[in-house]
């Protein structure tokens, strides 16, 4: 009976021993994905902010810009495409709303972002776009790998439509989470003028024909929780001028938009109590199954042999050849 | 001799259950109805 017990003992423990580094190494990268079906807003403000006025074609102090980012994941899109990806794939629909200190639209960016779902990769499929124009990203949008590393990362423009690298400045606190702080400066750069402006009539096309030019340049800081690999928190320093062209009459540029753009109070709450969350669910799979479940399977295996030796003791030496009784004849 | 046979099937099962795990996944769900903002919201 004994016997049987150490038996099974041994079993539990070679089954918890060989589960910690499955469970690490095997189920959490398979594990571990983006929901397709993810739905997600975001407020930025931009308070004291520069912003050009279409009427007169100058620029003005405004209180307030705002800017109202969505992602939606797109369950259709992505599974249409995972067929022939052959992997998991999010397919996020996104809308960068810019809304002046009246309320009114200032400007409206759509994009969709394809990428893998485990290593946020991105995925080249048809319908990758920004506003409305086809594009191939190189590099992260929004959201770092999980088990992000203390190394800079390629992050992907939107604006500028191009891939640069965000590099790792150091590790902070923020609100008592452990964060990885990524800083990216993008240089003056020509854009294309958005789809959408905020003038009824007013096309690209339009504003292309006087010659005028868009440029922007921005610096990007992003404060990233780093088992989940979500930013908890970003800013932008950003700027924004037209160049050239009639539509300035004699002035060489003028500013179309600068400010300084933060995440809105509320907003970061919800994100650092979001993550805090998430956090914990990677925190179970990375460390403490692993560990716990390791730590069972060594004392298994000690109960195991200790019931084994117990067993050999109280059964006594097998008796030996020597000590067998000699036969007696008559 | 069974000692062996312990020891491979607690092998076999810890396989066997992160195997299923993986293979099961998740539900990806629908799409979400709601729609890309164009209005500031009051809170998350």
């Amino acid at each position: 009976m004994r016997r049987k017990a150490g038996l099974v003992l041994l079993a539990l423990a070679v089954f918890f021993a060989a589960l910690s580094p499955l469970l690490r190494w095997y189920a959490f990268p398979r594990l571990a994905k983006v929901p397709a079906n993810q739905y997600q807003d975001m407020v930025l403000e931009a308070k004291d902010a520069t912003l050009l006025d279409y009427g007169t074609m100058r620029a003005k102090k405004v209180p307030k810009v705002t800017i109202v980012q969505t992602l939606k994941g797109n369950v259709e899109a992505s599974e249409r495409i995972e067929e022939s990806a052959g992997r998991d794939v999010v397919v996020w629909d996104g809308l960068s709303y810019v809304v002046g200190p009246d309320g009114e639209m200032v400007s409206k960016i759509p994009e969709r972002y394809i990428f893998d779902a485990h290593t946020q990769e991105p995925v080249h499929a048809t319908g990758e776009m920004v506003d409305g124009d086809p594009v191939r990203r190189t590099g992260i949008e929004f959201k770092w790998p999980f088990l992000t590393e203390k190394r800079d990362y390629e992050y992907f423009d939107a604006q500028a439509r191009v891939t640069a690298p965000i590099t790792y400045e150091g590790t902070q606190d923020f609100r008592g989470l452990e964060v990885y702080y990524f800083e990216q400066t993008i240089p003056w750069t020509k854009v294309k003028i958005p789809k959408t402006l905020p003038v009824e009539g007013l096309t690209p096309e339009a504003v292309a024909q006087t010659g005028t030019t868009r440029w922007y340049t921005t610096v990007r800081k992003f404060w990233v929780e780093p088992l989940t690999g979500a930013p908890v928190y970003g800013e932008e320093i950003h700027r924004e001028e037209l160049r050239g062209g009639t539509l300035l009459g004699d002035r060489d540029k003028v500013t179309a938009f600068a400010g300084h753009v933060k995440m809105r109070e509320d907003y970061i709450t919800h994100t650092v109590d979001l993550v805090k969350s998430q956090r914990l669910l990677v925190l179970v799979m990375t460390s403490y199954l692993p560990w716990g479940f390791l730590t069972l399977g060594v004392l298994l295996l000690a109960l195991a042999l200790y019931l084994e030796a117990r067993g050999r003791r109280l059964s006594g030496p097998a008796p030996t050849a020597a000590e067998e009784p000699s036969s007696v004849s008559a | 001799m069974r000692a062996l046979i312990a020891a491979a099937t607690g092998l076999a099962v810890a396989f066997a259950v992160v195997l299923t795990l993986t293979a099961l996944g998740s539900p990806s769900g629908g799409t979400s109805p709601k729609p890309l903002l164009t209005t500031v919201p009051a809170h998350p």
